[in-house]
């Protein structure tokens, strides 16, 4: 282990220490929700909807009930709080009397078997009067498109709260009769058309990205169990457990008091885990039958109706001078949200027009619904696929202008302080020195010799990079250290710890308390002993949480140093906490123990007050961080097979609080980002329903499709951050379309718009250009 | 469930229960479909103690059981030689190391998907299905087993026993590929199996056999004609494996195009009909 | 649904067991239901992506695939016999060093996998380890350390041992 720590702080920030509860999850020890039980525990199953759009004329569920060991057969007539104009996902527990996409739930089976309750759905008859679907979002955008969602159903932009501080003016109202489009937004500067009739070049290209699937190992599950006085627990795979409460107390219609979320160890989330699913459909199982009730989705239900991210298809069109000079920009994004409303439209205008430095832009949203499940947050949402446009698009115009790639979007790269679309100022970040550390890299000077060397046996190889990032979600939240008897520090969140980010708080408060990493101890609770927590998502848990840690164990360093400084008659500020002691600086014998003031906060009759340091700050500056990631590749011009022989990742971590955690965030958001580049894609037929609803034909990359990922820290502080810390999980999965699109042009010619960059897309693109 | 310990007791097995009974050897097609709830019998016959199933002999040809791995075949030293190497690539390309484990050559053409990676090796072999039935032994070549999309010859009241592959000569190679998004973990897009046998520098036999471009694995009857009796230049395995893009008759689904599996099938005719020469030749290509 | 259970012994981890199982139920179902046994898990239950995976006479199998009587009198190891209670396996120690596991939920299943491969193959090519594991889909890692932790681990352990 000694080999892997790159010391450079003694307490804790700056280490590589692997995660304290490794041992149980490489022994198989650690519970996932499907892998707990309780007594008389039932095993609930959904009779999902075939159709993508269909009016229910009747369901008779006499058969399903009267098969031996089912406890209860639930329909939309069956739950009071059920309402028409559902405005999230949550909202609609089983359809009323429209299904809106293929895998909706119609009913709901809890059974002594989960064999008996998948029996029980096979009985239930369900008679559909098939309507006209709305599929394809360009489409469904039009007048006369068959609606999704019910005549005044507000649009849902909590998701876009939660993920960018970014505000945006909203967009004309959409044409009246134009029933799917749910929201707009629209953001302008300068005058565009006499940009356009000033420049030299003007290139337009529409780039699509499909609806991809998180991919999460572990499928959404939860337990529910009611206790006699009303009161609910959730043992929940949630990315946030005030959130699944706050979500499942709206949709019940009863306080959050009366609910208890337990956070259970979460296989998987990447933001598909932020809303609320099938928590509420199985806690009304539990009340109907009285008894503990399991949910575990199946991996087909996953794919056919979890909450992917959008289509999103963004037309752009650029006017640039000769010399390179930026002219005018003009951009239409449609994003396809599904049955219903829940995207952010904000994330995309910001990286399309003011990444660069345009002076001149138009560009418009559209959140667009379609008979699809409705979609949610996917790491860095709207990022990968709008840097995919605005990537590609600047790598075409320097490739056009005969400019280095590198240097045309340096050039034009914003800095600190210039303004973004809608004004704000950037704010520090470390785009530049990422994009300057990625073209030092030896594979991105030895390009043209790794070009050159195409054929021979070999196929056509290239090189390509981009540069993306991520603007830095923000939310409120709260954390709690305490001093134990002995002299130990306790840590207390309701941060749900996927990636390992509880070893990084926990060397967050060694440092700032002053305690070696060892004698600290974290936990997340559940809602009804955790502070107020937000979210793990949007790339905030070390930014916003790391923050009230360290705000927390400072106050606890204070009360500390106060006690002591009555103790040993000296002021706070003569004295430091070395080795589990609060010494007068300089006087090391004079001094008294963390345990000795610990023990007296917990002694009868004692006068001295428990050491208990508390933060509950919230955020108003975000710390963007970017990623720049380049792809040595070979593509098979016969049957468009690429391979990756390597990858890089360089990123902008701020400070690397935990540098072995922040590795494991950019090699495996690289990885996502390169499935959505190279084999991802929901894929729907003419009458909306899933053709791959297996990760057989729904293809997350293997360990053989991919090199080693190599990754590069830069560090550019973050004047907000703690120790300078910026988010790390979302920006490593921006780039890699972008940049295999770049890589397979520098092979091939070809240029393509389209993720993802299939063989079948690459060779017939070779085929036809001749 | 039944569990017979010999092929004899399989055929009783099936003849008691007849259409009901579902045979089932490594699961690993059959248990998705339980799963999806696509299929539901009234018995199944598990072939796993049937040990004579899971014989791999080489004597003059290969007889290799219905029970027989994928594994096996991938890492059998016996089919690691020219002749044999496309019925061991076949089977080094099903699902995973966890499914090759268990996928067995049988089970592969009994379940007889369009896409069947075992399949077209064996075709390319002239492969003959042996089938235990109430009546006795039948013979049938592998060409004739199958008669459509997830339908066979077999009667409800047989099993298929055994693969029987001819004696290819001593100047025979062979060579299986297909093409998929992913290296591991994947269906065919587009699969060809091609062998092709030698005599002082003409080609005597060409087979090749194609596997996702058809409701059933076919024979390229006009290229494997195009190449008998001639020396097998680049311009006749060019020629080949154009005349092979006629015999497929793709349909476009979420795996591929029509026109991309029939760019495929000429890309992969010439392909394995060039290191199938190579084997032939003796090379270790 | 009432269907009669079938009684089978197998030895399990090193162990004998008698159980009762359905005809149908699959041997990652038996392991976890009823046997308590929840470290194989249940990622796809149609054998693409492996975390199910465990030992069936020492070859690593989808378990979601077998029937359980199909395993009847026959070998079945699990990540709980992988390691011993206090010593963790070798491939176990490294994946806790390099930290690889983040959500965590594919390990058992990787751990499992890499553990035939070594078996079969005791210095695996990091090519050969990336195909020894390509059944096992992770979200979290990128495979990388993954890849280094069972290198690292193959060359620490000796010759010939599990």
């Amino acid at each position: 282990m000694s080999t892997m720590k790159t010391t450079r702080d003694v307490r804790g920030v700056g280490l590589s220490i692997p995660r304290p509860d490794g041992p149980e999850k490489v022994t198989g020890r650690v519970q996932y929700v499907a892998d707990m039980t309780s007594r008389g525990l039932l095993h609930a199953k959904l009779l999902r909807s075939r159709h993508a759009h269909a009016r229910i004329v009747g369901i008779d569920t006499t058969r399903a009930k009267a098969l031996p060991g089912v406890r209860a057969v639930l329909t939309a007539r069956d739950i009071p709080e059920l309402k028409h104009k559902a405005p999230t996902r949550a909202h609609a527990v089983l359809a009323i009397d429209r299904v809106v996409f293929a895998g909706q739930p119609v009913a709901a089976v809890a059974a002594d078997e989960a064999a008996i309750a998948e029996e029980a759905l096979d009985l239930i008859e369900v008679q559909y009067e098939v309507l006209p679907a709305a599929v394809d979002p360009l489409k469904s955008m039009q007048p006369g498109a068959p609606p999704v969602a019910e005549l005044g159903t507000e649009a849902d932009t909590s998701e876009a709260l939660a993920h960018s501080a970014v505000a945006m003016a909203k967009g004309e109202a959409a044409p009246a009769k134009a029933v799917n489009i749910s929201q707009t937004a629209a953001v302008k500067r300068g005058d565009v058309a006499k940009g356009f009739a000033e420049s030299d070049l003007v290139l337009e290209h529409t780039y699509r990205v499909p609806m991809v699937h998180q991919g999460y190992l572990e499928p959404h599950a939860v337990l529910a169990e009611w206790d006699r006085a009303g009161n609910l627990t959730l043992w929940a795979s949630t990315q946030g457990s005030f959130n699944t409460r706050s979500e499942v107390a709206d949709v019940l219609g009863i306080e959050e008091n009366r609910i208890k979320v337990i956070p259970v160890e979460c296989g998987g989330g990447f933001g598909g885990k932020i809303r609320a699913l099938c928590e509420p459909i199985t806690a009304l199982l539990a009340r109907a039958t009285k008894r503990p009730v399991r949910y575990v989705m199946t991996r087909r239900e996953e794919l056919e109706a979890g909450m992917p991210a959008p289509q999103v298809i963004i037309r752009l069109k650029t006017g640039v001078k000769r010399d390179g000079a930026l002219m005018a920009l003009e951009a239409e994004t449609v994003l396809e949200s599904g049955a219903f409303s829940g995207t952010v439209l904000a994330v995309s205008a910001v990286f399309l027009g003011s990444l660069y430095r345009w002076p001149a832009f138009d560009i418009k949203g559209s959140e667009v619904l379609t008979h699809k499940p409705s979609v949610a947050a996917y790491r860095a949402p709207v990022a990968p696929q709008t840097i995919f446009a605005i990537d590609s698009h600047m790598e075409s115009l320097a490739r056009a202008l005969a400019l280095d790639p590198v240097e045309f979007r340096r050039r034009h790269l914003q800095k600190p302080g210039e303004p973004m679309v809608n004004n704000q100022p950037w704010a520090s970040n470390g785009a530049h020195e990422v994009l300057t550390r990625i073209a030092e890299h030896p594979l991105w000077k030895e390009r043209e010799a790794w070009k050159k060397s195409s054929g021979n046996g070999h196929g056509l190889r290239g090189t390509g990079l981009a540069l993306g990032g991520w603007l830095g979600g923000l939310q409120p939240t709260s954390a709690t250290v305490k001093l134990n008897p002995d002299g130990t520090l306790a840590v207390l969140t309701g941060q749900v710890d996927i990636a390992g980010t509880n070893i990084a708080l926990a060397q967050i408060a060694a440092t700032a308390y002053g305690l070696d990493i060892d004698k600290v101890k974290i936990t997340t609770g559940d809602t009804d002993v955790a502070p107020l927590t937000g979210l793990s998502a949007g790339s905030k848990t070390i930014y916003t949480v790391g923050t009230a840690v360290l705000q927390a164990a400072q106050n606890a360093r204070q009360q500390t140093l106060e006690i002591a400084a009555k103790e040993l008659e000296a002021s706070v500020q003569d004295l430091e906490i070395v080795d589990g002691k609060v010494i007068v600086r300089g006087v090391p014998d004079k001094g008294v123990t963390l345990a000795s003031i610990g023990k007296k906060g917990n002694l009868y009759m004692s006068k001295v007050e428990p050491v208990l340091g508390v933060a509950h700050p919230a955020f108003s500056q975000q710390a963007p961080a970017f990623a720049a990631q380049l792809a040595r590749i070979e593509v098979d011009p016969d049957t468009g097979q690429t391979t990756l022989h390597d990858f890089v990742v360089v990123q902008d971590a701020g400070h690397a609080i935990n540098p072995l955690g922040v590795e494991g965030q950019m090699q495996g958001g690289a990885v996502q980002s390169l499935g959505i580049a190279l084999t991802e894609a929901l894929m729907y037929d003419d009458s909306g329903r899933l053709m791959n609803p297996s990760l057989l034909d729904y293809r997350t990359l293997t360990a053989a499709d991919l090199p080693d990922i190599e990754t590069i820290i830069v560090e550019v502080p973050s004047p907000s951050g703690p120790y300078g810390a910026r988010g790390v999980g979302e920006p490593p999965i921006v780039p890699a379309p972008a940049a295999l699109a770049n890589a397979i042009h520098d092979a091939t010619g070809v240029r393509l718009t389209e993720v993802p960059l299939t063989p079948e897309r690459i060779a017939l693109a070779i085929a036809a250009k001749g | 469930m039944i569990l017979p310990g010999s092929v004899k007791e399989c055929v009783q097995a099936l003849a008691e229960h007849g259409a009901a009974a579902k045979l089932v050897a490594g699961g690993t097609d059959l248990l998705p479909q339980l799963k999806n709830h696509l299929l539901k019998p009234g018995v199944v016959v598990d072939l796993s103690g049937v040990a004579t199933l899971k014989k791999l002999t080489a004597d003059k040809g290969l007889r290799i059981g219905a029970a027989v791995t994928a594994r096996e075949l991938e890492r059998d030293g016996r089919l690691a030689t020219g002749a044999y190497r496309g019925l061991a690539e076949s089977g080094a390309l099903v699902g995973s190391v966890q499914v090759r484990h268990l996928a067995t050559v049988g089970g592969n053409i009994c379940n007889a998907a369009p896409s069947a990676d075992m399949i077209p090796p064996l075709l390319a072999l002239d492969a003959e299905a042996v089938i235990a039935g109430p009546r006795g032994e039948r013979r049938v070549p592998l060409r004739d087993f199958i008669t459509g999309v997830r339908t066979t010859v077999l009667g409800a009241d047989e099993l298929l026993v055994e693969l029987s592959v001819p004696d290819p000569g001593p100047h025979s190679g062979g060579a299986y590929l297909r093409h998929t998004p992913r290296r591991e973990l994947d269906i065919a897009v587009v699969g060809v199996g091609s062998q092709v046998t030698l005599a002082n520098g003409v080609c005597t036999k060409a087979r090749i056999a194609l596997a996702a471009v058809a409701p059933t694995p076919v024979h390229a009857r006009a290229a494997e004609r195009a190449l008998e009796g001639q020396a097998l230049t680049p311009q006749r395995i060019e020629e080949a494996a154009k005349l092979a893009v006629e015999a497929a008759r793709p349909i476009s689904d979420q795996r591929g195009s029509v026109e991309f599996r029939r760019h495929l099938v000429r890309v992969l005719t010439r392909r394995t009909l060039t290191t199938a020469l190579a084997r032939a030749n003796g090379g270790q290509a | 649904m009432n269907v009669r259970k079938q009684a089978m012994t197998l030895t399990l981890n090193d162990e004998l067991v008698e159980v009762l199982v359905k005809p149908y139920e699959t041997l990652l179902d038996t392991l976890r239901e009823t046997l308590g046994l929840t470290g194989p898990k249940e990622g796809c239950g149609t054998g693409d992506c492996g975390a199910c995976t465990v030992h069936l006479d020492g070859k690593a199998v989808a378990s979601c695939l077998v029937l359980a009587l199909q395993a009847r009198n026959r070998q079945v190891r699990t990540i709980e016999g992988l390691g011993t209670d206090d010593t963790l396996h070798p491939l176990q120690d490294a994946f806790v060093r390099h930290g690889v596991p983040q959500c965590g939920f594919c390990i058992p299943g990787v751990l499992m996998a890499a553990a035939a491969l070594l078996a079969e193959t005791p210095r695996p090519s990091d090519e050969e380890i990336r195909y020894g594991i390509a059944g096992n889909l992770c979200r979290c890692t990128g495979y990388t350390k993954m890849v280094t932790a069972i290198a690292e681990a193959a060359a620490a352990v000796p010759q010939g041992a599990r």
